[in-house]
């Protein structure tokens, strides 16, 4: 079991890691639409400290936290975003489809909802199989907007399959707030009435995250169901565009495209509170020794990256 | 015996060998069983039969996590044009799967809405048109030869495929042709040479075919026929060495589609050979084609006979 400052260390992982390609991404250096999961890091480093061999995660086109977690390889990833040979799929992929079979991510959709189902057949395989895996399908507050993701659940829980759907609700699909496109989806319900387990994650607590996930890992497998959590979180890096029609500055949630007011630091703090990944460490763990921790991981990954 | 039965008995021995496979759709394995399709389905211990929720999307998902979960399935349709709720899995989803030579088999079978009482639903009845999205394999069964050939080699088979049947034919007898030669994607079947016509059948048009071959052979001629059973890139040279030596060329299809593959062939005949005579049998669809009606092609036999000499 990995210990505090082993998670610790996996969240400064993805964070550095996410801002060197970020600043990659600013100068420009990607052809191809990058996804960055700023913020993302706590959920995305405890489903892969729960994760048994066997287990698999589907993601969706924002994965690219999931895939550092998990294959915990910044320059198979840059080359793939390059789209090199070396690249962690041969270059084919790319970022929103991009899947790492050997680290348990078989699937990468650039389609919301689309994984859902992809997940659910998984699941099924498993069961077919005789393996008592679980599968995760992480997900997002726009894909539960699709008629897929309410198919799929239903099927998930019609065939009892072990699931873990995660529903990461940063609050935006594409640079549009919930509140700007549609009603409040109150997933508790819509699951509920599903006769689906229903959890909420906030505050973006690491440890917190990895002790729930791998009791809820073993409710799936024990009762033979799929369960739902829906992650609050914030996708940090958005700014305030200012211009001619914009004076006064408008907020813009970059959804893909670089973070332009995200720059690199040692200690590579973001915001100074919960929505933060990087600041809720430091309710655990000495800030001093995070960034001891922190300034290591950075000189790594830049010779590493270079 | 009738066309569905012999297609049901063709499944039915195919997925009782399988020691592992999943067998899902709506109403499989309850009351008329897609008027037959399905009836009396059996699988080993460790494969299941699911009559699933009405969620075509997600039943072609779970088809692919099947699929790259090593476990071979069929989902089973009632009508072709529900597939249209599945389109995103059958591009996206196929695409990724496809790079990477799966070990797995996952075949959709739709019933294709040929016959023309279910209205509006109806003016989809082209397999070819979604097999087109994304150059998937797909295969449409009209006869006893056809039918095994193809689901004998397909249905089962590593990767990908649509293999559609025709609802017009369900209750009909069932066509024994012979067989000249079959291509080994099962793609173009001979069923007879003869040296008067060429005559070419698309879609599920083949019993049409088959109608003009017998008609001709009453007045004494004998005619090439061939079915092209799929839409994905075909090779015609079979077809279009026939063309050079009968020099006069019978094209049917029953599609409703603007997108017709028999003019693929009808360009490649213009090109390589010299046609003296053609004759193009498609739907007419100047008239009301949205209302329910028995659709079938309106074909008078003598006087293509009498045109072709």
């Amino acid at each position: 079991m990995a210990g505090k400052t082993d998670l610790a260390r996996q969240v400064l992982f993805l964070r550095h890691s996410q801002m060197l390609i970020n600043e990659r991404y600013k100068r420009g250096d990607f052809k191809i639409p990058l996804h960055l999961g700023l913020g993302h890091e706590a959920i995305a480093v405890a489903v892969d400290a729960v994760m048994q061999g066997g287990d698999q995660i589907i993601c969706s086109h924002r994965n690219m936290h999931y895939v550092l977690a998990r294959g915990k390889n910044l320059k198979a990833e840059l080359d793939e975003y390059y789209l090199k040979r070396e690249g962690l799929a041969k270059g084919e992929l790319g970022s929103m489809n991009l899947a790492d079979e050997a680290h348990g991510i078989p699937y990468s959709s650039s389609i919301l909802g689309n994984n859902i189902s992809v997940g659910a057949g998984l699941a099924l395989a498993k069961r077919v199989a005789g393996k008592n895996n679980v599968i995760i399908v992480q997900s997002g507050d726009g894909a539960i907007e699709e008629g897929s993701f309410y198919e799929s659940l239903l099927f998930l829980k019609s065939q009892n399959l072990c699931c873990m759907v995660l529903v990461e609700n940063n609050g935006y699909s594409l640079g549009t707030h919930i509140t700007e496109r549609r009603c409040d989806i109150n997933l508790r319900s819509i699951t509920s009435g599903l006769g689906i387990h229903y959890e909420r994650f906030s505050g973006n607590d690491v440890f917190a995250y990895v002790q729930r996930l791998r009791e809820l890992r073993d409710y799936c497998i024990k009762t033979r169901t799929p369960v739902c959590v829906e992650v609050m979180l914030t996708t940090l890096g958005s700014w305030y565009l200012t211009n001619d029609q914009n004076p006064h500055g408008k907020f813009v949630n970059y959804h893909s495209g670089p973070a332009p007011t995200v720059q690199m630091n040692e200690w590579p703090i973001l915001l100074m509170n919960d929505d933060d990944p990087v600041f809720a460490l430091t309710t655990h763990i000495n800030k001093d020794t995070l960034v001891r921790e922190s300034k290591d991981i950075l000189a790594r990954l830049q010779e590493e990256s270079a | 015996m009738n066309y569905i039965s012999f297609v049901n008995e063709l499944v039915r021995k195919k997925v009782v060998e399988q020691e592992r496979v999943v067998l899902f759709g709506q109403n499989i394995d309850a009351g008329s069983c897609l008027s037959g399709l399905t009836r009396n389905l059996h699988v080993k211990p460790a494969s299941m039969i699911i009559n699933s929720p009405n969620s075509e999307n997600t039943l072609c998902g779970v088809g692919f996590g099947l699929m790259m979960g090593g476990v071979n399935s069929i989902f089973f349709m009632k009508q072709l044009d529900f597939l249209l709720l599945g389109i995103d899995h059958l591009v996206n989803t196929y695409n990724f799967i496809r790079r990477k030579d799966p070990k797995a088999s996952f075949t959709i079978m739709p019933c294709i809405v040929d016959g023309g009482y279910q209205g509006l639903q109806s003016s989809f009845n082209n397999l070819g048109d979604i097999c087109s999205l994304a150059r998937i394999r797909g295969f449409t069964v009209t006869n006893k030869v056809d039918a095994e050939r193809i689901i004998n080699a397909e249905l089962l088979s590593p990767g990908f495929r649509i293999i559609g049947v025709s609802i017009r034919l369900f209750k009909e007898e069932l066509i024994e042709p012979g067989l000249v030669f079959a291509s080994p994607d099962n793609a173009v079947f001979q069923y007879t040479q003869g040296n008067d016509a060429t005559i070419v059948c698309f879609n599920l048009s083949f019993p049409y075919g088959h109608e003009l071959c017998r008609k001709m052979g009453e007045k004494g001629l004998t005619a090439s026929l061939f079915s092209v059973n799929t839409a994905t890139p075909t090779n015609w040279e079979r077809i279009i060495e026939d063309v050079k030596r009968t020099g006069r060329l019978v094209i049917i299809d029953d599609s409703k589609s603007e997108n017709l593959s028999c003019h693929a062939l009808l360009c490649e005949a213009q090109k390589n050979c010299q046609v003296r005579k053609h004759v193009m049998v498609t739907k007419d669809m100047s008239g009301d084609w949205l209302s329910p009606s028995h659709d079938q092609l309106e074909i008078r036999y003598d006087e293509i006979i009498d045109k072709l000499l």
